[in-house]
């Protein structure tokens, strides 16, 4: 792709192009004028960069003065990075990310498809056809797509010809998301620490009163029989009535079971009734899985994608939207809820 | 199976290791790989580092082991545990098992031991034990020509699409039979070497046709029909669309007729759970029925290109044309030499052209590569 001059309104929108640090050296601006009463606007607007971020997962796509969006960015990642929040750190990220989206939406399909050079190195081919505008290396896709976890993505439902997968501008575009979200993520990890300045501190401090406290996902949570996932119910039906338990069966029961407090004592209780059964073995796998034994890696709950390729999902309306068994038992009581709200209005319409 | 049984088949074995050890194929960066065996009596010994071909080959002699395997994956130290290897990469894997096909020939030749009462049948495993009600029952496995044709069939849809819709190209693509029920391909390219986890689940996802979607076809059940005609795909198009177009068209009596207003007037007649299964249908026809987990697995170990089965006692052969490759005779590498032994039960099988049984406890004797395939299979003994 051939090289482009960007101005300074593109650089206002796509603020973490390499030419936002050759546009700020040419204003000969240094950080530590930013504590300048004349700079006051510019940490503000990043400091409403970080807190649109927190509050509303998207920071919002101002661009009335191109110089303080420009500017306000570089100085947002340290207010972030000074924070020294992981999830902060992420959320962040995503925001910006979110933003771009909803500019490069807008754009023309040239625009897109250098954004996504510029942020991948990857030139995606025109194709002008009706229904897809670019097409991209299968491998590039992968790298990429994997991540998502709607159908659509899956690579079976895409066009995949001759090396290439067909994607159409909205597609290139959440691609393209994706990509600069790990991008500023990268960034605020590899940033160089310096001293921020001390005029700064207030704003750092309310970011960090500002930021909620995150899930802690390895948290053990307790999950009662009556709400094991479809999968779990099928290994456990399987296991009970002596049939063969699949591998993935097998790994998903000892997985789960682990992360809902269980011991490997009561796992290997389960399985006597198994053709196979030998305790020796079984106690080894199951402490294996544990991270009691060889690597020491104690292993997750395989998702129900990888279940699926492994033919062991066995999904039902009640897995509603879950991407892991785990989180089945969680999205229980919202479902109430909807079925609650729907019989209140069936109630006052008759 | 008798201690003698054991001592024999190792020592056939070693035989074939201290003989041919030139049709053992040493894989490409030796030195970055892990390797592991299963020694005759049990247990399994991985995480070998091995620097040259040589020191592979004088393993093989003085193991003899009853399987030998080398990972796709290359490490920084394979001689490390899992976790401090340093995944580099690896060569993408598909094995495809006659057993996974499920033909209906396996209830004629597949086997079943109770545990419990020694009661041994042909054909499928029942839930319980027919004599003495108990569940814990093995089964045996067979593999006969017409499975193993049809694994062929899987590998060849697969090679296909491989190069067709994957552009990876024939020289990158290497095909092996197992060793016993079925067939192995590799991938060595450095377009797919660094592919994780996820894109080696999707890949095999995508060559099965697993994960298929009506909207994928442009169908809708919320659209009209004249909305929908032009969004159906059409014979000629790449990918899973146009596998599903040609699906379309041989699918039912009327063959000659515009694939799209064939596919929107089954689709309208169709319940959805039931076009559901015509979907199905594409994906098994014209997708290649692969194991996930292998392909999928980066830190599995892979049975050695010409190394021998201990399942089977065939070696692990290259197809370099796999159309005329046959693998009851192609990949006997064991001596003929006669030998007498104890068969339990076998059905009838052919290897190197002759045909054998079926025997049924009788002491039989045979060519040492036929009894050799008995023997591995745990059907018979060494007379005594």
């Amino acid at each position: 792709m051939t090289t482009v001059e960007l101005d300074a309104e593109t650089l206002a929108k796509y603020p973490f192009l390499h030419e936002t640090g050759d546009y700020i050296r040419r204003l000969q601006f240094d950080i530590s004028e930013l504590t300048k009463p004349e700079n006051a606007k510019v940490v503000q607007r990043a400091k409403e960069r970080v807190l649109e971020a927190i509050k509303k997962a998207k920071v919002s796509k101002e661009t009335a003065n191109i110089e303080i969006e420009i500017l306000s960015f570089p100085l947002a990642l340290v207010f972030v990075r000074a924070a020294g929040l992981e999830h902060l750190m992420s959320r962040y990220a995503f925001a910006e990310a979110m933003r771009v989206e909803s500019f490069l939406e807008r754009e023309k399909t040239s625009t897109v498809a250098l954004i996504f050079y510029r942020v991948t190195g990857i030139s995606p081919e025109f194709l002008y056809t009706k229904s897809f505008e670019f097409k991209i290396p299968v491998t590039e896709y992968l790298r990429r797509a994997t991540y998502f976890h709607t159908p659509e993505w899956k690579l079976v439902n895409r066009i995949v010809d001759n090396g290439y997968v067909y994607v159409k501008k909205l597609e290139l575009v959440r691609l393209t998301r994706e990509e600069i979200k790990n991008l500023i993520h990268n960034r605020l990890h590899t940033l160089s620490s310096f001293k921020t300045p001390q005029e700064f501190q207030p704003i750092i401090e309310e970011l960090v009163k500002s930021s909620p406290t995150p899930i802690d996902a390895g948290e053990e949570i307790t999950v009662t029989p009556d709400k094991y996932p479809p999968c779990l119910v099928r290994a456990l039906e399987l296991l009970q009535t002596g049939q063969n338990v699949p591998h993935y069966g097998r790994f998903l029961m000892a997985t789960f079971l682990l992360s809902i407090g269980k011991s490997v004592n009561d796992i290997v209780q389960l399985y006597p009734k198994v053709p196979d059964f030998n305790e020796k073995i079984t106690r080894y796998q199951v402490e294996h899985i544990a991270g009691l034994r060889g690597g020491r890696t104690r292993y997750k709950v395989p998702s129900c994608r990888t279940l699926a390729t492994h033919n062991f999902c066995f999904r039902t309306q009640a897995c509603g939207t879950i991407i892991n068994p785990l989180q089945f038992a969680r999205q229980k009581p919202q479902e109430k809820k909807v079925k609650k709200k729907v019989a209140r209005k069936d109630t006052s319409t008759s | 199976m008798q201690e003698k049984t054991l001592a024999l088949l190792k020592n056939v074995f070693k035989n074939y290791y201290f003989k041919h050890s030139d049709k053992v194929e040493v894989p490409e960066r030796i030195e970055e790989r892990e390797f592991g065996y299963m020694p005759f009596g049990g247990g399994m010994i991985r995480h070998l580092a091995v620097k040259t071909a040589g020191e592979l080959k004088a393993m093989l002699v003085k193991e003899a082991p009853y399987g030998v395997y080398a990972s796709s994956s290359y490490y920084n130290d394979p001689g490390l545990p899992m976790a401090e290897k340093g995944w580099k990469g690896g060569d993408l894997v598909f094995d495809i098992d006659a057993d996974d096909l499920n033909m209906p020939c396996k209830a004629e030749h597949d086997w079943w031991i109770c545990k419990t009462c020694g009661n041994a049948e042909v054909g499928l495993r029942p839930q319980n034990c027919p004599s003495c009600s108990n569940i814990k029952i093995q089964t045996l496995n067979w593999a006969c020509d017409k499975c193993l044709g049809a694994s062929k069939n899987e590998v060849i849809k697969l090679q296909e699409i491989l190069m067709r819709d994957f552009s990876m190209s024939e020289k990158e693509i290497t095909i092996y039979f197992s060793g016993n029920k079925g067939y192995h391909m590799n991938v060595v390219s450095k377009a797919w070497y660094d592919m994780d986890q996820r894109a080696r689940n999707e890949i095999a996802d995508y060559v099965s046709g697993k994960g298929l979607r009506l909207e994928t076809f442009g169908f809708s059940y919320n659209i009209s029909y004249t909305d929908m005609l032009p969004r159906l795909p059409v014979i000629g198009e790449p990918s899973w669309r146009g596998r599903f177009a040609e699906f379309i068209r041989s699918y039912g009596d009327d063959r000659g007729s515009d694939s799209r207003i064939k596919a929107a007037s089954i689709f309208s007649k169709t319940k959805p759970e039931e076009f559901q299964n015509v979907i199905t249908s594409t994906a098994k026809q014209y997708g290649s029925k692969v194991d996930p987990s292998v392909t999928t697995d980066i830190h599995r170990i892979f049975r050695l290109a010409g190394s021998l089965h201990g399942d089977s006692g065939l070696s692990k052969r290259r197809c370099s044309n796999i159309l005329s490759f046959n693998p009851m005779v192609d990949a006997v590498e064991i001596d003929d030499g006669e030998i007498e032994v104890f068969v339990k039960f076998c059905s009838k099988f052919s290897l190197k052209g002759n045909t054998f049984g079926p025997y049924i406890k009788q002491n039989v004797k045979l060519p040492l590569y036929a009894a050799t395939y008995l023997m591995s299979k745990g059907l018979a003994e060494v007379s005594p």
